[in-house]
C-alpha cells in the first residue's frame, strides 16, 4: 500500500498469481469489462517472451463526507512461464493482496501447487510474510471436462485458511466474487494493520459497500 | 508506510506510475505533435511538464505584441500576459481559460494520465470569432496608439469559435494521452525487462558464489587429504623398515639356524613388508605429485636405452607365461632430458600391466618413435603459437583383454580399476596409473590410451625434446 497523507489517497496493489494459462490475463480482462467504463484505466499489456504481465488503474474512489479520501487500485497479472521467474517477483513488490488462479483441470495438480510455492517463496524474497499476506485462490475453467468436483474442492478448501472462489473467467463467471473477496480480505488486513479507520475515519464497511457500488458492479453482476 | 521492499532491482514497478510527462515521452516526439497541430490550425501551442519545464513549444510572435512593445504601458500589459499565462496551473481536470484586457485568450490545458496531473499545455494567443470590436482597454492603453494599426494587428490573430476550441483541445489531450499511453507502455516494459535481467543476474552471483565456496571448500579437504596421505605414509614406513630389516636378519640365521617352516615364514613376512613398502612409497609419490614437491633428477636418456633396457628387465618374467616381447626403435631419436629413474618407473608400471593382462602366450611390444610435440594451441594462430618441438614417443602394446571406452576416461584416477574382481585376479593397488600420468605431466610430456576391447591395449607416453 502507498499513502500520500497529503494528497490523502491510498493505493493498494492487488496481484494475479498462478501458473501458465490458467487465466489470470482472462481474469483481468473480464473485470476490466465489467466495471464501469469510467472507473477502469486503460488495460496496459507489457510483452515478455511467450508471456505477458497486465495491468490496469481502477480510478480512484472519493470518500467525502469529511474524509475527504481517495483510494485507487492497482491490478496486476503475473507472467506464469516458469522462466519469468524474475519478471513474477518484480510485479509482486509491494502487493497488498494476490488473488491465486488456479486450473482447475487435474491434469494442473502439480502445475498448481508449484506456482502456489514459487508464489510464497517470492512472497517472502520481497519481505512480505507469506503466511499473513491476504491470498484468495480461484478455481477457474469449472466448465471444461476432467475438472475437481464441487464437492472435493469444498471438502480441501475447508482444511485452508484462504477463501476459495470458483469461476469461468472467459465467460465472466465468479470473476467480481473473487476480486470482491480479494478486495475485501485486503482492506481488513491493512486496516488491522495501519488502522484505516481511525487515521481516515473510513469504515471497512462502508468501504466495501462504496466498491461495489462505484464500480457499478452491483449491475454488472446481475 | 510500505515501500516496495525489494531494493536489488533498483526499479520500482510496484505501482508503475509516472509522475511527470518528461519522464515517458520524448521531447522530439512533443515538438513534432505541436508542429503538427500549429500547421493544422495556426495555433501556438506550448507543452509544460508539471514541474513547469517547458517541453515543447511551436509559436508565432504576435505582430499585436511587437507593436504594442513600442508603448511603456504596452510592453507592461505584454509581458504582463505572458508572465501569468506561464502561471497559470489548472486545479482540477477542466480547461482554463486566460483572458486578458486586449480581448486576446489563451486555453491552459491540463494533462492528466491514470487521474494524476502529470503537465499542461497551452494554446494561444487567439481572439475569440465572436469579439467585434477592438476592446477599449486595449485602445486606451497608451494616446499614441494607431487605433486601425491595432485593430488590423488583432485581427490578423487567428480567430477561434468557442466550439471549435473544445474540439481542438480535446483533440491534442487524445492525441497526447496516446501518445503518454504507448510512451509509458515502451518505458514500463524495457525498465521491467532490465529489472528482470537484472534479477536473473543477482540470483546466479549469488548460486556461483555458492558453488565457489563449495568447490574452495573441496579444494582445501582434498589438500588435507594428501597432507594427511604424505604423513601417514612417511608414518607407517618407519615400523616398516624394522620388520624388512629383522626378517632380512632372521633370513640370514643371524640369529641362529631356522627350521625349513620357520624359514618360510620369515620369507612371507619378508616378501609382503616389501609389498606393503611398495605400496606406501606409490602413496608418498602420489602426495608428492599432487602437492607439486616431487623433485626430478635430470639427465640425458637415450631412448634406445630405455627401451633395450625394459626389454631386459621383463624378458625373465614374461617367458615364464610363454608371452614373447618385441621391441622395435627408429634410428636418430634425440636425446631426452628426464629423470631416468622415473621414466623407467613409468615404463615399467606400463609394461607391468601389460603382461599382467595379457594371456599366455601373447605379444607384447615396446616401441619408441619420433613424433611432432602437440602443443595445447587448438589449431588458432598455430603458426605463431605452437613450436617446432618434436618429441619421442614410448608404446607399450599388448595383446591383453582390452578396456571399454567408457572405461579409457577413468583409468587415470587414483584407485580407480576398470573392473573389481580385477584387483584380485590380477593384485595391484589401482594407484600405478595415477603415479605415472603425473610423472610424465611432471616431465612435460603427455600419456594416451586407445583400447579395443578383447584385443588389446596400447599406451603411448609422449616426452618432448628439451627446447632449443
Amino acid at each position: 500500500m502507498q499513502v500520500d497523507f497529503h494528497g490523502r489517497e491510498i493505493t493498494v496493489k492487488l496481484v494475479y498469481y498462478g501458473p501458465a494459462l490458467s487465466g489470470k490475463t482472462t481474469n483481468l480482462q473480464a473485470i476490466h469489462q465489467l466495471v464501469t467504463a469510467e472507473t477502469a484505466g486503460r488495460l496496459m499489456t507489457l510483452e515478455t517472451r511467450d508471456d505477458r504481465t497486465l495491468f490496469f488503474d481502477l480510478l480512484p474512489l472519493t470518500f467525502s463526507g469529511g474524509k475527504n479520501l481517495q483510494v485507487r487500485f492497482k491490478l496486476f497479472t503475473v507472467p506464469g512461464q516458469v522462466m519469468h521467474n524474475a519478471t513474477r517477483r518484480l510485479v509482486l513488490q509491494g502487493a497488498d493482496g494476490t488473488a491465486f488462479i488456479a486450473d482447475s483441470q487435474k491434469t494442473e495438480t502439480k502445475a498448481n501447487q508449484q506456482a502456489f510455492l514459487n508464489m510464497r517463496e517470492n512472497l517472502s524474497e520481497n519481505g512480505i510474510d507469506p503466511d499473513s499476506h491476504p491470498v484468495v485462490i480461484q478455481f477457474n475453467k469449472r466448465d471444461l471436462p476432467g475438472v475437481r468436483t464441487d464437492a472435493e474442492i469444498d471438502r480441501m478448501a475447508s482444511k485452508g485458511r484462504e477463501p476459495v472462489f470458483k469461476a469461468v473467467a472467459i465467460r465472466g463467471v465468479g470473476v467480481i466474487e473473487t476480486f470482491l473477496g480479494l478486495t475485501e480480505l485486503t482492506w481488513r488486513h491493512l486496516e488491522a494493520k495501519h488502522q484505516l479507520h481511525e487515521k481516515f475515519g473510513l469504515e471497512p464497511e462502508e468501504f466495501l459497500s462504496t466498491v461495489r457500488e462505484r464500480l457499478g458492479i452491483g449491475r454488472a453482476a446481475e | 508506510m510500505t515501500a516496495p521492499s525489494t531494493e536489488a532491482a533498483g526499479f520500482d514497478i510496484a505501482l508503475g506510475d509516472i509522475a511527470d510527462l518528461s519522464e515517458v515521452v520524448d521531447r522530439e516526439a512533443l515538438r513534432d505533435i505541436c508542429r503538427s497541430f500549429f500547421d493544422l490550425f495556426n495555433l501556438s501551442v506550448r507543452i509544460y511538464a508539471a514541474d513547469d519545464t517547458l517541453l515543447a513549444s511551436v509559436s508565432e510572435p504576435a505582430e499585436l505584441y511587437t507593436y504594442l512593445q513600442k508603448f511603456p504601458k504596452g510592453r507592461k500589459v505584454v509581458s504582463e500576459t505572458v508572465d501569468q499565462v506561464k502561471r497559470t496551473r489548472p486545479t482540477d481536470s477542466s480547461v482554463l481559460r486566460h483572458q486578458t484586457i486586449m480581448g486576446i485568450v489563451y486555453d491552459v490545458v491540463p494533462i492528466t494520465y491514470q487521474g494524476r496531473p502529470v503537465g499542461r499545455f497551452v494554446i494561444g494567443p487567439f481572439v475569440p470569432a465572436e469579439l467585434e470590436q477592438v476592446p477599449k482597454a486595449l485602445v486606451r492603453l497608451d494616446p499614441n496608439l494607431d487605433r486601425l494599426e491595432v485593430r488590423d494587428l488583432l485581427m490578423k490573430l487567428p480567430r477561434v469559435r468557442a466550439n471549435t476550441a473544445e474540439r481542438i483541445t480535446s483533440h491534442l489531450r487524445g492525441v497526447l494521452d496516446l501518445l503518454l499511453f504507448s510512451s509509458h507502455r515502451a518505458h514500463l516494459t524495457s525498465e521491467m525487462h532490465v529489472a528482470s535481467v537484472r534479477e536473473s543476474y543477482r540470483e546466479l552471483a549469488e548460486k556461483t558464489s555458492k558453488l565457489q565456496h563449495a568447490y574452495d571448500r573441496l579444494k582445501e579437504l582434498d589438500q588435507l587429504k594428501s597432507n594427511f596421505l604424505a604423513t601417514v605414509s612417511h608414518e607407517l614406513r618407519t615400523p616398516l623398515t624394522s620388520i624388512i630389516g629383522y626378517s632380512e636378519m632372521l633370513e640370514a640365521n643371524i640369529a641362529g639356524e631356522l627350521t625349513g617352516e620357520q624359514r618360510e615364514f620369515v620369507e612371507t613376512i619378508h616378501q609382503k613388508g616389501n609389498q606393503l613398502l611398495g605400496l606406501i612409497s606409490s602413496l608418498l609419490d602420489l602426495s608428492k605429485l599432487e602437492q607439486g614437491v616431487m623433485r626430478l633428477t635430470l639427465s640425458d636418456a637415450d631412448p634406445k636405452a630405455v627401451i633395450g633396457d625394459l626389454a631386459s628387465t621383463f624378458l625373465p618374467h614374461a617367458m615364464k607365461r610363454e608371452i614373447a616381447i618385441e621391441t622395435a626403435c627408429e634410428e636418430g631419436l634425440p636425446t631426452l632430458r628426464v629423470d631416468p629413474l622415473r621414466l623407467k618407473q613409468i615404463l615399467s608400471n606400463l609394461a607391468e600391466n601389460a603382461i599382467k593382462f595379457s594371456a599366455d602366450g601373447g605379444t607384447v611390444r615396446f616401441a619408441a618413435r619420433y613424433t611432432d610435440w602437440e602443443d595445447d594451441a587448438d589449431g588458432a594462430g598455430a603458426v605463431l603459437m605452437g613450436s617446432s618441438r618434436g618429441a619421442v614417443a614410448f608404446d607399450v602394446v599388448d595383446t591383453g583383454i582390452g578396456m571399454r571406452a567408457s572405461e579409457l576416461e577413468k583409468i587415470f584416477d587414483a584407485f580407480y580399476q576398470v573392473d573389481g574382481s580385477a584387483t584380485r585376479e590380477h593384485g595391484g593397488t589401482g594407484l600405478g596409473l595415477s603415479i605415472v600420468k603425473r610423472l610424465v605431466e611432471a616431465h612435460g610430456g603427455n600419456i594416451s590410451v586407445t583400447s579395443t576391447y578383447g584385443e588389446g591395449t596400447t599406451f603411448t607416453v609422449t616426452i618432448p625434446e628439451p627446447e632449443e
